[in-house]
């Protein structure tokens, strides 16, 4: 691993995968706890046709995709605000229509062999330094965001309906959410491709989900969490000379099982209240009107 | 508290150009504990939407508080309808009291100061509740009926005038379901409360008055069930059967049914206990 971080590709690619984790860690928990994986993958798929559209019109890459992902992401996002049944089929079909486009459009450009394979696996091993200060900028701007709306987006995860009823912009917060989603998807896409995307996305946050005992914990504990595994990952690819992306998500596989292997510590019930809710309650109860 | 809690009158509202609800009128003074009966899909949970401000009327007049719906937010206290949404999120029941507290709009910085008192309020909802020792543990450790009392600290812990529920005692088993209705009636002392259900057995005893919604909405200044309340509650036509049966799925005694006059009805056991135990069949009373 020391003799590897010698090399300045192999230095890019670490940075680049731990740029990735605390993206997905912040991100990833909210898509997990919202439950919008499924629209996460329906962005991250669809975000092609953005990179159809560029290559097509001879557009620069990474404006016209992260415009097109933000569109179809604002497209799900309504359509999930005022037809929640119907949400699913929706995003299926933008899903497939993204990606249909993005290959059509490939195929019509005149003298570019497009490499599909890229966009699904990314290139880590070839991330330039100029890709890496923009993921240390989105990845500010995220966590900025984040931050500045926590309690908005806490209220809204945890308790759609009440959050409005206590006055939150609810409809304000979930587009909110569906952009950063699209601009994080389409910028670690980039450098680490679809298929880690979905993996850092949900594998973490979803080991997190279960220990942590607030939001921002779950946060920091998945990008924690998708550090390891992405340093792990590209240890192991380097040594074993496998594909870094594959390795990664192996890796982050292995976290899974085990994680859900390793019982959870529970905070033990106070004493007394072992199973008398009842009693306790009125107790209480009591004391409290009096 | 002059001003009633909530006055209604004329309002209809429609999904789709079907009328859910049409020529509501209600008011309900200030202290009342109004249980809201009736057929799933007759609109009990939207008349709590529209009261909440997050359905509009298609026409007619809410006053909630003397305001118009969602103007009044800090004043009123919410219990969703009980879902499974939260089964796994990681939040303490602390955490969870807390986002009762969340103003309106997006402010988000608080001061040390101010979270401390938020902590203070939210500890203090749990006590009510009888939840104190539970604050730091993960809600999803909770049992149905501990977690449904959470919730209730939630819509508390802003110190509300008026309580909305919704379906308080569905998911909950018997014995929890007693202790929060004995945990409302409490609470009652303090504040109006609106209960959404369609479990006529919570009815027995704590609510004051009882509000029959199916389409349109029929109050009941008084909380004693009878076959009338029962026909309008389970949106059975009065003369086609007896409510009985229904009732006789929970854990309520029949008795609690007050006789209907009908000898033909349910082989006249029923009836005749029912006879024994209270008088004539009325009904009539309090009906708009």
């Amino acid at each position: 691993m020391l003799e590897a971080l010698t090399f300045d590709f192999f230095r890019n690619a670490l940075y680049a995968g731990l740029l990735a984790s605390l993206i997905c860690g912040v991100i990833g928990s909210l898509v997990v706890v919202n439950r919008v994986v499924f629209l996460a993958g329906g962005i991250a798929h669809a975000s092609y046709g953005g990179v159809g559209l560029a290559f097509y019109f001879g557009l620069p890459v990474l404006p016209v995709t992260a415009g097109f992902s933000t569109l179809s992401a604002m497209a799900m996002a309504a359509v999930t605000l005022t037809s929640r049944e119907r949400a699913d089929t929706v995003i299926g079909v933008l899903w497939a229509a993204g990606m249909a486009l993005g290959i059509i459009l490939i195929d019509m450009t005149p003298g570019y062999n497009a490499d599909l394979m890229s966009y699904l696996f990314g290139s880590i091993l070839a991330v330039p330094d100029s890709d890496l200060w923009l993921m240390a900028v989105l990845c500010a701007a995220v966590l900025l965001l984040v931050a500045l709306f926590s309690r908005g987006l806490l209220a809204m995860s945890f308790d759609a309906d009440f959050a409005r009823s206590r006055g939150v912009p609810v409809r304000f917060l979930h587009f909110l959410l569906m952009g950063m989603i699209a601009l994080c998807v389409v910028m670690v896409i980039r450098v680490v491709g679809l298929i880690l995307v979905i993996a850092l996305l949900t594998i973490p946050p979803f080991i997190a989900e279960r220990r942590a005992h607030s939001l921002p914990g779950m946060m920091l504990m998945a990008a924690v969490l998708s550090a390891v595994f992405c340093t792990v990952g590209l240890y192991l690819s380097y040594t074993l000379d496998l594909s870094c992306g594959a390795t990664i998500i192996a890796v982050a596989c292995v976290g899974f099982v085990t994680a859900l292997a390793v019982p959870r510590r529970r905070v033990p019930e106070p004493p007394g209240g072992t199973d008398g809710p009842a009693r306790a309650g009125h107790q209480s109860v009591e004391d409290g009107v009096a | 508290m002059d001003t009633p809690a909530i006055e209604i009158s004329d309002m209809w509202f429609a999904y789709d150009g079907a009328r859910v609800l049409d020529q509501v009128n209600l008011t309900l003074p200030a202290g009342d504990f109004l249980a809201v009966l009736g057929p799933n899909g007759g609109g009990k949970s939207t008349l709590l939407r529209l009261l909440l401000g997050l359905l509009k009327p298609g026409g007619g007049v809410i006053r909630v508080l003397g305001l118009p719906p969602g103007q009044a937010g800090g004043r009123i206290g919410f219990l969703p309808q009980f879902t499974e949404v939260s089964a796994n999120f990681p939040i303490t029941v602390l955490g969870a009291v807390q986002t009762g507290l969340v103003e309106p709009g997006l402010s988000c910085l608080r001061s040390p100061a101010k979270r401390r008192r938020e902590r203070e309020l939210a500890l203090d909802a749990l006590s009510r509740v009888g939840l104190a020792g539970h604050a730091e543990r993960r809600l999803s450790d909770l049992s149905g009926g501990q977690r449904q009392r959470v919730f209730i600290a939630r819509a508390l812990v802003s110190r509300p005038e008026l309580l909305l529920l919704d379906e308080p005692t569905a998911s909950v088993d018997g014995r929890s379901r007693q202790e929060l209705m004995q945990l409302l009636s409490d609470i009652n002392h303090d504040m109006t409360i609106v209960m959404v259900s369609h479990d006529m057995s919570t009815v027995d005893g704590c609510v004051k008055s009882i509000a029959c919604v199916n389409r349109t909405l029929h109050h009941h200044m008084d909380s004693r069930l009878t076959p009338l309340i029962f026909a309008q509650a389970t949106g059975a036509d009065l003369m086609a059967g007896c409510p009985v049966e229904l009732l006789a799925h929970g854990t309520v005694p029949h008795r609690v049914v007050l006789d209907h006059g009908d000898p033909d009805c349910c082989g006249g056991r029923h009836s005749q206990d029912a006879a024994r135990d209270d008088g004539a069949g009325e009904g009539e009373d309090g009906h708009a």
